[in-house]
């Protein structure tokens, strides 16, 4: 197997990075890039903790190969908050008691923003439906539900 | 009722001190813990079920620039990973490698190189020829008669000692006479109940990075509820002196009980450092760990008498666990059962047998709940049934014979009592039955639709700590160690090893102290630590955290809190008695001043800085607590369903939950708590089962999610009908009034599904999961299989 | 028997190749068929390839070609390029209104990543039995139109397009173009049903009715149902015993029961063989109450 090069920007900045054809966009971000933030949980799909967005779309970087995003935009969690300025999805999750081990927060921070951007008052119905591929073994959800409601509800009001 | 006036900072909800790192993606977890140089380090695991290695060639993976470790490679030291219990009930029957496979994925050796790739290659190209053994993958074929041993000995105080059918332990524990008891009984019932095994799901698999040093001493990142345990571990496999080994503090994703041991690949990752000379990772996959640990599987057949009234009067329980191929904590699981059992209700004779055997399967270890889940499980089904046979409402019935306020209790096993001094339980089932509309429940059996809908209960508790004896008779290792130090601004330094599994518990102790100091939460940081600078604490377990390892913050922040007064009496020349401390928002300080004399204040920054620009030294203390007690966290169910009779599927459509967990002093956390236990115990009582094919010894699920399930998100009841509620209780030996609640918050979950479905189709499922399967397999027969013959047991004398 | 795994990287190694259009495509298949995997969205594939049930010496990421991209409707036949995604699908302009059993067979597909990352060919060329579209094209009579590098095309009725697990009549130098679905006739009704252990699952069982509703009777009527044989299947038998006949309770209770007669379900890891039977026949049930209602509603299809 040989190297190709992959161009693309993580959280705004250019990249230009040798990757094997079988590289993981999972390990690619964690290894050569140190953003760990972005969590293998399962490896096959099943878990969300690995979620990132390409090119605004929610996307399983497990099951995504590294040379597949030549050209796109990825967002990963650190790229989330602007500045010191946390998303306000971030801040719902620490406002509503919604964070916990911690583990599953990344993805499902990622999922929830990609919900806001689509739909910015979604109902709890609309939220359990986006958000069910994302596990959480701590909250039983019901915090994690309040936290993306009530950041649409926030959104809308500023 | 005890309680403090005013409280600043316990009760309210704030943003947790690691909730900016969380939710940023910038925490540091076992597995984002990268050192210089590190080298990738992976375990070869074994296919069968049970087999001797009758050669391992490592040749060719060290050909490709790998390092190996097998069994010849480490310290011949046989140990128990988990070292919770004393000395004397420590059951040691594993190496860290060895050469014998005991389960489909124990490790048979390890490697580590450069890469990832590289490591898996090397992996695969070790030889290995097995000599497969018969393996024993249930109980029953484990106890045959000539059945071949698993472990032909362990070593059990300081001494090789024979295993005798597989059976690791045994306990029988006794209180009164049951044959008196039962011979006065009106009526006897006799159940069978079985609680499939599962799986944590934890959601960071385990982890480790090993750093060595030149002079011989090791750094360590773990998954692990207890650094100092590790630590000693380390130090008896590898013969260092403790002061060599510094295990990291370090976040972890959510453990329920699966990192309460020292996990297998820490040891096994210290091997490779030392062998190689090289910092090395190990960050293992879902399917490693779903072969790793799982739940213990319990059958439990219960029998109790009862007089015409209702009295408990005799109660015989016999517990068959299997611990699958290693004794991790087999004979305090079996004291647990008892202990929870007897806890529950009063019960004036009893009698509890318990077995645990050893299998060819996953090993078990500690999950949420311990024996709790269990044991309520058949307790609660079962007395919801007695409560209907008398025809009496079982909310009321229960309460009057449960134990409760000023009754004995043992929680964690027979060497542990004491007297109940807080108890919330009339007041959690009088809300939550009004909260679900109890009264307005379905009569079992009398539903004809597709979808019939059921109400069921349960209440159950889990003991705060462990609360051993403190001279002799303590079957567990229980306290905690805290240092408080007083910075030169007039913050606060929090420095613990007590882990947060993410429940909160550090931002709850965090607390404590603040409130106790009378600084805003703000002037208090939980530090970053390791074991080097540490004193020791036994374990984050057993809903331990905040009664136990927070009482001993506790304990410190008043030595620190006296000795601020006392320099601050000697700068204001004021009696130090007639000093107080608060936390002043405005300031963003504590403030010490008299009340009613103005001129006599300083705040905390300007007496920490006086302290330290005149050379007066620091303020700090480190203080360690035993804490006598083990105080019930009550938790109390209610659970509404809705079963499709035609496919058997169960919904969960509300839910009231209660905890008396005394002062709450996370309650946002604390409902997660509660909220978390209902989506894990729904899963257990409705889909989960770790299963392994009765041929081959391999997961059913290969060791991957997708048949691993566990709930989402859509499983869950919706917020409207979610109801949390939180006892008005305070608990005298706990800090400021607090008492646990994490893992009793998974306890009441699989009985109170049992009792709603019963509820809803009137028929009893005494084995869990009750899957969709069971239902209608039940629904097509009219009766359940297996507690059909229990039944005609039902004497009625 | 036991493998070792690791999903944490792709153990297997492989070329990979980015084409940009449908001809570029075939030439890559042109020069080497053997050992090259057409590479969508990856959520299947990719899964095979870690597991190593799979290792093929070369992907092909379609993901970049236009032609396979999108949707069209032709003739009144909606055609689907096979790299649409299962999302883009399912929010297509009027496949909720006159597809109504496929947008909810896509609604149902795993979880939201996965339906934003996966796609209706990889959906059916991974032929899982439980593929959860597969039923629902089956009812609507769907075709798939397959592409060689020999610069032929044919187009394969779905219900013949699966041989078995895994398995389906595509030949290695062909790429599934697009998916076609004839126009709904008047008085159409159609439903998706899936049970499976938790909402976000591989089914347990899956079933998918169109029928077509006229004088209060059925005039037509298709029904497919999954994970209860080694392909997705149709009930032939409960199809032939519902035309001309109108929907109540007796006929339903009879339609279920035919449906169990024609399953041939396996015990697995998910379910066992008796339920899957049983629960067939109450899937197809439901789909058929649902899709008669439908029918008379007139506002779905």
């Amino acid at each position: 197997m040989k190297r190709q090069t992959v161009r693309f920007t993580i959280n705004g900045e250019a990249r230009e990075l040798a990757v094997y054809p079988n590289d993981l966009l999972l390990n690619v971000l964690r290894d050569q890039e140190s953003l760990t933030g972005t969590k293998y949980g399962c490896g096959i799909g099943e878990c969300g903790a690995c979620t990132v967005q390409v090119d605004g779309a929610p996307t399983l970087s497990c099951l995504k190969l590294a040379v597949s995003v030549d050209g796109c935009k990825v967002v990963t969690i650190e790229g989330l908050a602007k500045g010191n300025q946390l998303d306000p999805v971030q801040e719902a999750f620490l406002d509503n008691s919604a964070v916990q081990c911690g583990f599953c927060t990344p993805g499902m921070v990622m999922m929830g923003r990609a919900l806001l951007d689509e739909k910015p008052r979604p109902t709890e119905q609309e939220v359990r439906d986006h958000m069910r591929g994302s596990l959480c073994r701590c909250t039983g959800y019901a915090s994690i539900v309040r936290a993306i409601m009530v950041a649409g509800e926030k959104a809308e009001l500023s | 009722m005890q309680t403090r006036t005013k409280l600043n900072t316990i009760g309210r909800n704030t943003h947790r001190k690691d909730g900016i790192g969380k939710v940023t993606g910038t925490e540091q977890y076992a597995s984002d813990v990268s050192v210089p140089r590190a080298w990738y380090g992976g375990v070869l695991r074994s296919p069968h079920a049970h087999a001797r290695i009758a050669s391992i060639d490592t040749s060719a993976a060290e050909a490709l620039g790998a390092v190996c470790l097998t069994f010849a490679d480490v310290p011949r030291v046989k140990y128990n990973e988990r070292t919770n219990c004393a000395p004397p009930h420590l059951y040691r029957d594993r190496y860290v490698l060895d050469d014998t496979a005991r389960h489909v994925g124990e490790a048979v050796a390890a490697v580590a190189a450069p890469t990832r790739a590289l490591a898996e290659k090397a992996l695969r190209a070790i030889k290995v020829e097995y000599e497969v053994l018969p393996a024993m993958l249930c109980a029953a074929d484990a106890l045959k008669d000539g059945a071949p041993k698993i472990h032909e000995t362990i070593l059990y105080r300081g001494k090789e000692t024979p295993i005798e059918h597989n059976v690791a332990v045994t306990r029988l524990i006794e209180v009164g006479d049951i044959e008196k008891g039962f011979a006065e009984a009106d009526s006897i019932i006799e159940r069978e109940f079985e609680a499939a095994p599962v799986y944590h799901a934890q959601m960071e698999t385990k982890s480790v990075v090993c750093k060595p040093a030149v002079d011989g001493s090791i750094t360590v990142w773990a998954t692990t509820q207890s650094i100092h345990n590790t630590r000693q571990l380390l130090a008896e496999i590898y013969g260092l002196p403790l002061h060599k080994i510094n295990v990291k503090k370090i976040a972890i994703g959510g453990t329920f009980g699966s990192s309460i041991q020292m996990n297998s690949v820490v040891p096994i990752c210290v091997g490779l450092a030392i062998k190689s000379g090289r910092p090395v990772k190990i960050a293992t996959t879902r399917e490693e760990d779903m072969y790793d640990h799982c739940r213990y599987q319990v059958r439990i057949t219960l029998k109790l008498g009862f007089k015409a009234d209702g009295t408990l009067v005799a109660g015989h329980m016999k517990t068959t666990v299997e611990l699958g191929a290693h004794n991790t904590q087999g004979y305090h699981f079996l004291g647990v059962i008892a202990g929870f059992w007897v806890s529950l209700y009063k019960l004036p004779n009893m009698k509890y047998e318990g077995t645990a055997v050893y299998t060819n399967r996953t090993p078990s270890c500690a999950m949420q709940g311990f024996g709790a889940p269990q044991a309520t499980f058949v307790t609660e089904v079962i007395m919801d049934e007695i409560a209907e046979l008398l025809g009496r409402d079982p909310v009321e019935y229960k309460l009057t014979q449960y134990r409760g306020l000023g009754d004995t209790f043992w929680g964690q096993g027979p060497t542990v009592k004491s007297i109940i001094l807080s108890d919330g339980v009339p007041e959690l089932l009088e809300v939550g039955a009004k909260k679900i509309g109890w009264d307005g429940r379905p009569v079992p059996g009398t539903q004809t639709g597709r979808f019939r809908r059921g109400i069921g209960m349960a209440r159950s508790f889990h003991c705060s700590g462990v609360g051993q004896p403190r001279k002799t008779g303590a079957e567990m290792i229980d306290y905690s160690g805290a240092i408080v130090k007083l910075n030169e601004d007039g913050s606060i330094d929090y420095i613990q090893s007590l882990m947060d599994h993410g429940g909160g518990t550090c931002e709850a102790i965090a607390k404590l102290v603040a409130e106790e100091i009378g600084v805003p939460l703000s002037m208090v940081g939980i530090s970053d630590v390791d074991t080097n600078t540490t004193v020791y604490d036994i374990t984050t377990h057993a809903t331990r955290g905040v009664f136990a390892g927070g009482a001993a913050a506790l304990k410190a922040a008043k030595s620190v809190k006296a000795k601020i007064l006392d320099y601050a009496s000697q700068l204001l020349d004021i009696m130090s008695e007639s000093l107080v401390i608060e936390p002043s928002e405005e300031l963003g300080q504590g403030v010490i001043y008299c009340p009613g004399y103005p001129e006599k204040r300083m705040t905390l920054g300007e007496l920490a800085k006086y302290l330290h620009v005149n050379s007066w030294g620091t303020i700090a203390a480190v203080e360690s607590l035993h804490p006598v007690t083990a105080p019930p966290a009550y938790v109390t169910y209610f659970v509404e369903v809705e079963v499709d009779t035609e496919t058997g599927v169960v919904k969960t459509l509300a839910a009231a939950l209660g905890s008396d967990c005394g002062t709450v002093v996370n309650p946002g956390l604390a409902a997660g708590q509660l909220t978390g236990g209902l989506s894990k115990g729904a899963g257990c009582a409705l889909i989960e089962a770790h299963q392994w094919d009765r041929q081959t010894g391999e997961l059913a699920s290969k060791g991957f999610w997708v048949d691993g399930k566990t709930l989402s998100i859509l499983e869950t009841p919706l917020l409207e009908n979610l109801h949390i509620d939180f006892a008005h209780t305070y608990e005298p030996t706990g800090p400021f009034g607090a008492k646990g609640i994490g893992e009793a918050s998974i306890n009441p979950a699989l009985a109170a599904y049992s009792n709603a479905i019963y509820n809803a189709l009137g028929i009893r499922f005494r084995e869990v999961p009750i899957t969709a399967e069971k239902i209608l397999a039940a629904l097509s027969t009219k009766k359940v299989r297996r507690t059909q013959p229990a039944q005609r047991e039902l004497v009625n004398s | 028997m036991y493998q070792t795994t690791n999903t944490r990287i792709i153990v297997p190694e492989f070329d990979v190749r980015q084409p940009t259009s449908l001809e570029a495509v075939l030439r890559e298949l042109e020069h080497n068929a053997k050992g090259t995997r057409l590479l969508a969205g990856g959520t299947d594939l990719l899964v095979q390839i870690k597991l190593e049930r799979t290792q093929p010496a070369r992907l092909i990421d379609i993901t970049r070609v236009p032609e396979l991209m999108g949707m069209a409707v032709k003739d009144g036949m909606l055609i689907v390029g096979a790299a649409t995604s299962i999302r883009t699908l399912a929010n297509g302009v009027g496949v909720r209104e006159r597809y109504t059993a496929l947008a909810e067979s896509c609604d149902a597909f795993s979880t939201v990543p996965v339906m934003i990352m996966g796609t209706i060919g990889g959906n059916l060329c991974n032929a899982s039995p439980a593929a959860d579209t597969a039923p629902a094209l089956f009812a609507f009579d769907g075709a798939v139109e397959l592409a060689s590098c020999e610069g032929s095309r044919r187009t394969v009725p779905l219900d013949e397009f699966f041989v078995g697990p895994g398995r389906t009549v595509m030949r290695e130098d062909e790429v599934m173009v697009a998916v076609r679905l004839p126009k709904t006739a008047a008085g159409t009704g159609s439903a998706f049903v899936k049970i499976g252990r938790v909402a976000a699952d591989i089914s347990k069982v899956s079933a998918a009715v169109k029928l077509v509703r006229k004088d209060d009777r059925v005039s037509e009527c298709r029904i497919a149902v999954g994970a209860v044989a080694a392909t997705p299947m149709r009930a032939y038998t409960a199809e032939q015993y519902l035309a001309g006949r109108r929907i109540d309770a007796k006929t339903l209770a009879d339609a279920a029961r035919a449906v169990e007669e024609d399953v041939k379900p396996i015990t697995d890891v998910r379910s066992t063989k008796e339920y899957r039977t049983h629960v067939a026949g109450v899937a197809v049930k439901d789909a058929l109450g649902a899709a008669w209602q439908r029918a008379r509603g007139g506002e779905r299809q």
